[in-house]
């Protein structure tokens, strides 16, 4: 290492320490000349450097998927429907988006070092709010109301975790329970439904309207995921939850707040949150409490499987969506094939074990 | 290459107001009482080393003064000025940059967004200009710190070696600092010659104005490069003393056996 000294003072101007070394150092290869210059060695070194990184290899694994599927299907359309419309449009891109949403706000909470086990039960009481507000008032209402709401209920969470500073995974735990409570205190044990005429036609049309291949919801996903790229990856405000996952102690050196940045990854699980419950009422019409804790840890292996590490610092925003397409996609192809239900579950379970361990090694090879 | 002779040059210590003023510093961690009414000058351009065994409380000096930390109780001056209260944001505001013992990176993030990690190059929007940050990131490690083994500035810092994340930590503190460069333990992990240029940056930076306190367990590197020795031991401050006044026997004994060390010598000379 050679440290220049600082301009304007000469090389007799400065005293020279000198510990007793021979001679002086080689002149050594600049960085700056082995950088890339033209747009396409530029591409190249951004492709090398997102190895590792969690979204380019498991989106790799995806497309080999896909197109396994799309071959089967193209030469067994019947037996294996994966490319009928009913397929696209019914489950694939009703499904996925919903999942996706919730990946995004779980993944961008883990990334900031924390997560939440109260995903599922929130979803449920976020339905019943969205359900009883338009049906006292109108969907648009009940649409603000319901990303108030989870926002809201993130944030109690997120303030129990940094006040109290006990372990998130405990915290949010328990408070899956409290939520749930919280939802059948709030609508009963029966399940919430939209009065007559409520569910207007705009309102399908926009949050899960069916367009032969596909449904509205893949634009919402579309529109998020977009937005939340830029601002997690090409925002400074992303990397203040990189820095505040990675480590804390770092990040407030350099004056960023860890329990600021952990609160506003809430809040951001908390307007997923919302909007993926909102959505998700939409489409079934109806809301019965508890009956939606499967997307806790559905949400958290989508993550996981996208490359967000479960210690923090660590995801990309493609990572999670595809890690949620890739679990409903298995699915849906085990479906497809006629596996019986056990196997479902069996390979579904072996697929998110084995995205994960993979994950693990190509992160060894992050440079 | 010449031996050091840096009482040559320089600006004088003993200027007006000090650049850093601690006054009665005391830190508490619950019932440990880790730094007892500490009070200490920093001058303009004046390097200074801070010196003293493990669990001396250095290391918390070094956060109180880069506002990482804050005091139990005690004042901290800047230009003569009292600060009301003293935070990261304010010491960064003043161009204080601290090299902390554990390089204090995030080993998930690549070394362009570690050095700009919360003071990002952005548009109006607060988008990130990352290429302008890779460029500028390239160039601080060309110029001012340039190690073996780093090939782009697009590496995660968790993949580089203990002497390269160092190098990260010097090239951010080298390229944010306007007014005082604090380092804490910073040749730990670095070869000789890095050590030896590094030591070489903090004496030319005497010449910016630019002051630096080093944190070493190295008492010759120290005694070569600085103006004045601050000794802690057992969370007080035993010694304080110009370069001139002092030996690297007297630092020693100093350091090794407290005050008594201090007691058995005068003006660096031993006691008969």
């Amino acid at each position: 290492m050679t440290i220049s000294t600082p301009e304007g003072t000469g090389q007799d101007a400065v005293p020279e320490v000198s510990l007793a070394l021979e001679e002086q150092a080689p002149t050594r290869r600049r960085l700056a000349d082995s950088q890339p210059t033209t747009p396409r060695e530029r591409f190249l070194d951004n492709l090398y450097y997102l190895r590792g990184r969690g979204a380019l290899e498991i989106s790799g694994v995806y497309a080999l998927i896909v197109f396994c599927f799309v071959i089967a299907s193209t030469v067994n359309s019947t037996g294996f429907p994966f490319l009928n419309s009913n397929n696209l449009s019914g489950v694939l891109s009703q499904n996925i988006p919903v999942l996706a949403i919730l990946a995004i706000g779980a993944g961008v909470l883990m990334i900031a070092g924390e997560f939440d086990l109260s995903i599922g039960a929130v979803i449920g009481l976020c339905g019943v709010v969205f359900i009883r507000t338009a049906n006292n008032t109108n969907w648009q209402v009940a649409f603000l109301v319901t990303i108030a709401v989870g926002m809201a209920v993130m944030l109690v969470n997120g303030l129990i975790v940094v006040t109290t500073r006990i372990p998130s995974f405990i915290a949010t735990l328990g408070m899956s329970f409290f939520w749930t409570g919280a939802s059948i205190y709030l609508n009963g044990t029966t399940p919430a439904t939209f009065f007559p005429g409520v569910r207007s036609d705009t309102m399908v049309d926009l949050m899960a309207g069916n367009y032969g291949y596909f449904r509205s919801q893949l634009v919402w996903l579309l529109l998020i995921g977009v937005a939340t790229w830029f601002l997690l990856h090409r925002h400074k405000s992303g990397n203040k939850f990189f820095a505040v996952g990675g480590n804390p102690a770092a990040a407030a050196a350099v004056s960023i707040k860890p329990t600021v940045v952990r609160l506003q990854a809430f809040a951001f699980l908390g307007l997923m949150v919302g909007i993926a419950s909102s959505l998700y009422v939409a489409r079934t019409s109806g809301m019965q409490p508890g009956t939606t804790e499967s997307y806790t840890l559905l949400a958290i292996a989508a993550a996981v499987v996208g490359g967000c590490s479960l210690t923090g610092g660590r995801g990309s925003i493609t990572g999670m969506i595809v890690g949620a397409a890739l679990i409903l996609t298995i699915e849906n192809g085990l479906v497809l094939g006629n596996a019986p239900g056990f196997y479902v579950q069996l390979f579904l379970g072996l697929a998110i074990v084995i995205a994960a361990v993979f994950n693990k090694f190509m992160e060894g090879k992050a440079t | 290459m010449t031996t050091l002779t840096n009482e040559a040059t320089g600006p004088s210590t003993s200027v007006a107001e000090p650049l850093l003023r601690l006054d009665g510093v005391t830190k508490n961690y619950g019932p440990n009482t880790v730094l007892k009414d500490v009070s200490f000058d920093i001058g303009t351009g004046e390097v200074v080393g801070l010196l003293g065994d493990n669990g001396a409380g250095k290391s918390t000096l070094v956060k109180i003064m880069s506002g990482v930390v804050s005091m139990t109780s005690g004042r901290y001056f800047w230009g003569g000025e009292e600060l009301s209260r003293v935070s990261r944001p304010e010491t960064e505001r003043l161009g204080v940059e601290t090299i902390f013992q554990d390089s204090a990176l995030v080993p998930t993030m690549s070394i362009t967004r570690n050095i700009f990690a919360g003071r990002e190059v952005t548009n109006r929007l607060g988008f990130l200009k990352m290429r302008e940050m890779d460029a500028i990131t390239t160039e601080i490690l060309d110029s001012v710190v340039s190690i073996e083994g780093i090939k782009s500035a697009k590496q995660l810092v968790g993949s580089l070696s203990g002497g390269q994340a160092q190098a990260v930590a010097i090239a951010r503190a080298v390229h944010f600092k306007r007014s005082l460069l604090i380092l804490d333990e910073p040749t730990s992990a670095l070869a000789v010659r890095a050590t030896e240029a590094l030591l070489n940056y903090l004496v030319a930076l005497k010449n910016e104005g630019v002051s630096s306190v080093l944190v070493t367990h190295n008492l010759h590197h120290a005694y070569k490069v600085c103006d004045r020795h601050i000794v802690m031991n057992h969370g007080r401050k035993i010694l304080d003393i110009r370069r001139e006044d002092t030996t690297v026997e007297e630092l020693t004994a100093a350091v090794v056996e407290g005050s008594e060390g201090v007691k058995r010598y005068r003006h660096g000379k031993p006691l008969a």
